[in-house]
């Protein structure tokens, strides 16, 4: 089992812990990731706002850059998989657009041919790796663990494009945490907006909300969160003091990357998979589990 | 025994509101809007919903069932049952609507925002030959073709993230498709007087591109694209002195020069350094629990040559 690795900018900064889960797990399950050379910014939602054509051809040139190694494409970030999936999209149903493109790509010497797939971790843990071999690999069922699931926007929405479950009521996320043992609550909140991409221009109102998510998790009872994305992760965990601020309560709880949870369940130590990074503590969380 | 669906139906006399549960007959291969005629049909005459064409054309009928907003007569009862795996469906009206009655909500309210983006044709341009009408390329109307397609359902507003959070400092969804709609019309002679509301009052750079309204639309309108499209145009128009821009533009500069964000400079682009300087504890935050690394500037990415002529081959002909 080999993908083209797209990691996505912030997993060289701010979520770096992320980086070290994703190698982690999938050095213990045996999945090959090639990551892809060049890869560049996918624009995170704001490129085409700047040039809708400049938006697609940056992705178009990071999916052929793929197809020049033969290899679909795993990406680990909800932003960065609707940005080259919308890319793909495009290209592969619009034969005009895709001559522009490739017009463009060809100052780099590339072309577009739409030959490899784009899929997101979650869904390679769930559809191709399976969850029987997977549960086949635990070594530490996380039995204590009480998980609220969020999933961010962008692996979900919108259904035409990602195209992997029905955005309304998805359930790959709580089959993966059960999978590992976890008991998944019934977080209200679950297919609810971070605001990450809105944080500059709407700040209160993106850390009131991604506050109020956090509350409601807590309310259930949840020990801890769950992610497929890093923004969400970071919008979630780096901002709590900020956004206690606005709701003038306590919001902590702690905030995982979802390759971070799979790995504990796998038997790596918290420091291999970065536990040791987060704003909200995970030692309470840890004692659970141990 | 054959088996009972149930309607959870969020009811409102005009004081308070409650949920009643109404039971009927199952049958194949019907939508949500058959269970409510039905309902009220034969069990409930007070029961209060909107419908007409039963078409997915009058755009009447939109309600939530459990939590999602959707015109009732489009919908398959068969395909909600099987979504949820249950029998029980809860029905509400939409979110983010004053409600009249039952399921019925007021609409009232969104004509304002609509008002003010001059949802009409402004000025006259010529019309070739005197012929009295106005001419469109096939890729002019191409433009205007999807916003066009609304229906003014209110489906796009119900689960909308940043209207729900700042009601009137973030106009609904579909007031962002109409102003496309006539921003981007060939025959407009004052595309500005569109675009300005949705900038100034409507909070054009607050969405947080959640994809609701894409994902909600019964008829495949595709507002948050529209909102793309609005805030390019903003920048063309020269209104480029506010976050939303120095966000996106930051994003291609970078892109230009390294390939790759740097998350470090990021606010100060953004937000200029005097609000970046209360972003300090903020960064101590991070710098503390090794999140961020304040000397590390990303080298430019294999190729990026390939990716700088990319931009000017694609900025010439954006100019042309
Ligand atoms: S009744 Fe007209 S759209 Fe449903």
């Amino acid at each position: 089992m080999k993908y083209a690795f797209f990691p996505g900018c912030t997993l060289e900064g701010a979520a770096a812990e992320n980086l070290l889960a994703i190698k982690k797990v999938t050095e213990i399950l045996g999945i090959e990731l090639e990551e892809i050379p060049g890869w560049s910014c996918c624009g995170a939602t704001h490129l085409q706002d700047t040039n809708e054509l400049l938006g697609i051809t940056i992705n178009a040139r990071n999916i052929s850059l793929a197809e020049k190694i033969g290899l679909p494409i795993l990406t680990v970030c909800n932003t960065c998989t609707l940005m080259l999936k919308t890319a793909k999209q495009r290209l592969d149903n619009d034969d005009q657009l895709k001559t522009t493109v490739n017009k463009a790509l060809s100052e780099a010497n590339l072309e577009y041919h739409g030959t490899s797939g784009i899929t997101h971790l979650l869904w390679v843990l769930l559809k191709d790796y399976g969850l029987a071999n997977l549960k086949e690999k635990i070594v530490r069922p996380l039995k204590n663990l009480k998980t609220a699931c969020y999933y961010g926007c962008h692996i979900i929405r919108p259904p035409e494009t990602l195209g992997f479950e029905d955005p309304h009521n998805p359930r790959s996320l709580e089959l993966i945490v059960e999978a590992l043992g976890a008991k998944v609550v019934d977080y209200p909140a679950r297919l609810d907006c971070c605001g990450f991409h809105a944080l500059f221009p709407a700040e209160k109102a993106v850390l009131k909300m991604s506050g109020t998510h956090c509350l409601v998790a807590k309310n259930t009872g949840a020990d801890c969160l769950v992610t497929p994305c890093p923004l969400c992760q970071m919008q979630l965990d780096m901002y709590q003091p900020d956004r206690e601020k606005y709701l003038c309560t306590e919001t902590k709880i702690p905030v995982l990357h979802l390759p971070q949870l799979v790995g504990l369940a796998l038997g790596a130590s918290p420091k291999e998979l970065g536990l040791n990074h987060h704003i909200v503590d995970t030692k309470a969380l840890l004692n659970k589990i141990s | 025994m054959a088996m009972e669906i149930v309607y959870r139906v969020k009811r409102f006399d005009g004081e308070k509101s409650y949920y009643q549960e109404y039971s009927i007959p199952y049958e194949k291969d019907r939508t949500i809007l058959w269970g409510l005629i039905k309902i009220r049909d034969e069990i409930d005459p007070t029961l209060s919903f909107r419908s007409a064409c039963r078409s997915a054309i009058c755009g009447s009928c939109a309600i939530r069932v459990n939590s999602n907003a959707l015109l009732a007569c489009k919908t398959s009862l068969d395909k909600q049952l099987a979504l949820y795996q249950t029998n029980i469906l809860t029905l509400e009206p939409l979110a983010n609507f004053p409600v009249i009655r039952d399921l019925v909500v007021d609409w009232e309210n969104k004509f304002k925002h609509m008002t003010e983006v001059k949802p009409w044709l402004i000025g006259e341009k010529d019309c070739p030959g005197g012929t009295g009408y106005y001419r469109q390329s096939p890729d002019e109307f191409l433009e205007i073709s999807n916003p066009t397609d609304c229906i003014l359902c209110g489906c796009c507003v119900s689960e909308c993230t940043q209207h729900t959070n700042l009601r009137d400092e973030f106009y609904e969804p579909f007031i962002f498709t109409k102003s496309w709609r006539f921003t981007a019309d060939s025959r407009d002679n004052s595309p500005k007087a569109h675009l300005l509301p949705v900038l100034n009052e409507g909070g054009l750079w607050k969405c947080v591109r959640c994809q609701q309204c894409i994902t909600k639309c019964p008829k495949g309108v595709r507002p948050a694209d529209h909102i793309s499209r609005l805030r390019c145009s903003s920048m063309n128009y020269g209104f480029t002195d506010n976050l939303g821009t120095r966000h996106a533009q930051a994003f291609a500069e970078y892109i230009q020069k390294t390939g790759r964000l740097n998350e470090v400079t990021l606010p100060l682009k953004t937000e200029g350094i005097f609000r970046t300087l209360k972003r300090i504890p903020f960064a101590l935050r991070l710098l503390r629990k090794g999140k961020l690394r304040p000397l590390y500037f990303p080298s430019p990415i294999q190729g990026i040559e390939g990716i700088r002529k990319i931009y000017n081959r694609l900025r010439k002909e954006e100019k042309k």
